[in-house]
């Protein structure tokens, strides 16, 4: 995978995952243009569109467009299922996820979303283990709070 | 919809509130102040003005000594949703590392993911970022281990590989599969980016192709594709393991947790199947091995579900790459045939898709369905309409190409991208030199 954009209905930003090395010029200019090509397609047309010289597969999902530009050679089903998936774990981990969770808590989807798509491809892993992963390490946070709570550093 | 605003209107109150939940700390307040602050402003010269002022603000506080590695978790984050927003804030990169480097879980997680969004391989910032890389991969504690992997595993300076790698390929042994997994991707980016520098581990690779979590061995096939595309004589003798390992999956030998929609383990069957057309091709022996298990892979995904597609797609695909055999082939087609008679406008698309890369070997699957086509020329998505434009492109003979230049000519018209004026332009010249007379 090339790179993957969340953005909303007006055309927000709200995560952008970049997995080739681009300036960030380049990359501005790449998502505003990307955006606005996919804003103005209407609802019944197809998920798979031809942009320049790539690939792009998209998928709204209530107010939020999942976005995402793949190699020439990949499968364009597999990457709407890798979207799904990828909505599937943070609706899981957020439960019953909301436009307004992936705004105020974009890091935490950065990391559900390192956990699946590590260098841009789709790991094979099952739905529970991607999300022990992230609980764990959201654990080990939580362990440290209580301890500092309990034992706060002198200031 | 209204579902969603019954949601939003439900969770504002308590978003709105200035008390924290317990155990979460406050500073994320700070971060939601900040994105309210600017969905309020209308203009987007307000909106600059409220980042700059941002900017200016977090600049001050992460140069500061007193800030704990606490509050610089959440400059961190404000950074990166300012840089999100195309705002630069380079000033924080180096705050990033530090923070990677200094801070505890959730800090030092925080500090690593600034890291990967803010940089990229060539930075130079990022050599700093190598020890600390190397501290964590030491670290007894599993997740920061992890943490490192996965950072790793997404930007690192290519001259530093031969410090680290021997670390990397230790963890190839280590018992929890999680870090085993990481490992592997690590090493796969690095083989991406320095072929050279991983040549020597390929025995590795085959260990980690036989590991017993399938996630392991599904994130070796990413560096055996990778492999087999740039030498597939090299991998020949493997083409047995593959064919057993997709047996196995296909007949749901894995655990449950891996099925997808009751679906066995999609992207792993995807993967196999691409490096099977990879080995097959122009192969007549090897390919006699694949039939059996793509004929078992057709049968089973006959439900109907996008993934089954998907899965389906790739098996035609590599049907065709593959020496052919009469009865795969048979079967490919009227899959191909249903894809291109079905509602659905992506599977239509796909099926047009499939049908330009195997009018090749065989023009009469085109004939068959030339009324969809036809009517596909008319469609209202551009996209359907270009992609049959390719279509009819490759069935071109002396007696259609008259219609199908003008048809072309047509969609030139109208075409308002430029890419795809150059493309189609091309064709129509390709066209006009093959035939010379009939374009008259």
């Amino acid at each position: 995978m090339r790179f993957m954009l969340l953005f909303s209905r007006q055309g927000k930003l709200r995560l952008q995952k970049w997995y080739v090395p681009l300036g960030d010029q380049e990359k501005r200019r790449l998502g505003r243009e990307l955006v606005q090509t996919i804003l103005g397609r209407k609802a019944k047309m197809c998920s798979f569109l031809e942009w320049r010289d790539l690939k792009v597969v998209y998928k709204r999902y209530a107010s939020l467009y999942f976005c995402c530009a793949i190699e020439e050679q990949d499968n364009e089903l597999i990457t709407l299922e890798v979207i799904h998936r990828y909505v599937e774990l943070l609706d899981k981990y957020f439960g019953s996820v909301c436009e307004l969770d992936i705004i105020f808590n974009f890091e935490k989807a950065y990391f559900i979303l390192d956990e699946f798509l590590l260098g841009g491809e789709a790991q094979e892993t099952s739905k529970k283990s991607v999300l022990k992963a992230i609980e764990q390490a959201d654990q080990l946070q939580e362990n440290i709070d209580f301890q500092m709570r309990l034992f706060p550093a002198p200031s | 919809m209204s579902d969603v605003v019954e949601r939003t209107l439900t969770a504002l109150p308590s978003l709105l509130s200035s008390d924290p939940s317990p155990g979460r700390p406050s500073s994320t307040s700070k971060l939601g102040t900040l994105i309210r602050g600017i969905t309020e402003l209308t203009s987007k010269h307000d909106e600059e003005k409220l980042i700059q002022r941002e900017l200016v603000s977090i600049k001050e506080q992460v140069s500061s000594p007193n800030t704990t590695m606490r509050q610089m978790k959440e400059l961190m984050v404000r950074a990166v949703y300012c840089e999100m927003l195309g705002y630069e804030a380079s000033f924080s990169y180096i705050h990033a590392i530090k923070l990677a480097q200094q801070g505890t879980a959730l800090d030092k997680r925080v500090g690593y993911l600034a890291v990967s969004l803010f940089l990229n391989e060539s930075h130079e910032l990022l050599l700093l970022l190598v020890n600390t890389v190397l501290k964590d991969l030491q670290s007894t504690n599993l997740i920061e281990v992890c943490m490192a992997l996965t950072v790793v595993g997404q930007v690192f300076p290519k001259d530093m590989i031969p410090a680290i790698l021997p670390m990397v390929e230790e963890k190839l042994n280590h018992p929890k599969e999680i870090i085993r997994r990481k490992a592997v991707l690590a090493l796969y980016k690095f083989y991406l980016i320095a072929p050279n520098q991983v040549q020597h581990i390929h025995s590795k690779f085959r260990k980690a192709l036989c590991d017993k979590d399938p996630g392991v061995m599904s994130a070796s096939l990413h560096i055996y594709l990778e492999m087999v595309t740039e030498k597939p004589e090299g991998y020949k003798d493997l083409v047995v393991s593959f064919v057993t390992i997709l047996k196995q999956v296909v007949g749901g030998k894995l655990p449950i947790d891996f099925n997808y929609h009751s679906v066995p383990a999609p992207w792993l069957q995807i993967q196999l199947l691409r490096i099977l057309s990879l080995l097959g091709k122009n192969d007549r022996s090897t390919s006699e091995m694949m039939y059996e298990v793509l004929d078992e892979s057709l049968r089973r995904a006959e439900m109907n579900h996008n993934i089954t597609y998907a899965i389906l797609f790739e098996c035609v695909k590599t049907i065709y790459t593959i020496h052919p055999k009469a009865e795969l082939l048979e079967k490919a087609a009227k899959c191909i045939g249903n894809f291109v008679l079905s509602p659905k406008i992506n599977l239509k698309y796909l099926g047009l898709k499939a049908l330009t890369y195997v009018v090749q070997q065989d023009a009469n699957l085109a004939l068959q369905h030339q009324m969809t086509i036809i009517e596909c020329l008319d469609h209202s998505d551009l996209i359907i309409k270009r992609e049959t434009l390719e279509l009819l492109f490759r069935i071109t003979n002396g007696q259609n190409v008259k219609v199908i230049v003008e048809k072309l000519l047509e969609f030139l018209r109208h075409s308002k991208d430029d890419y795809v004026t150059i493309d189609l332009g091309g064709k129509v010249t390709e066209l006009a030199e093959k035939y010379p007379s009939e374009m008259i």
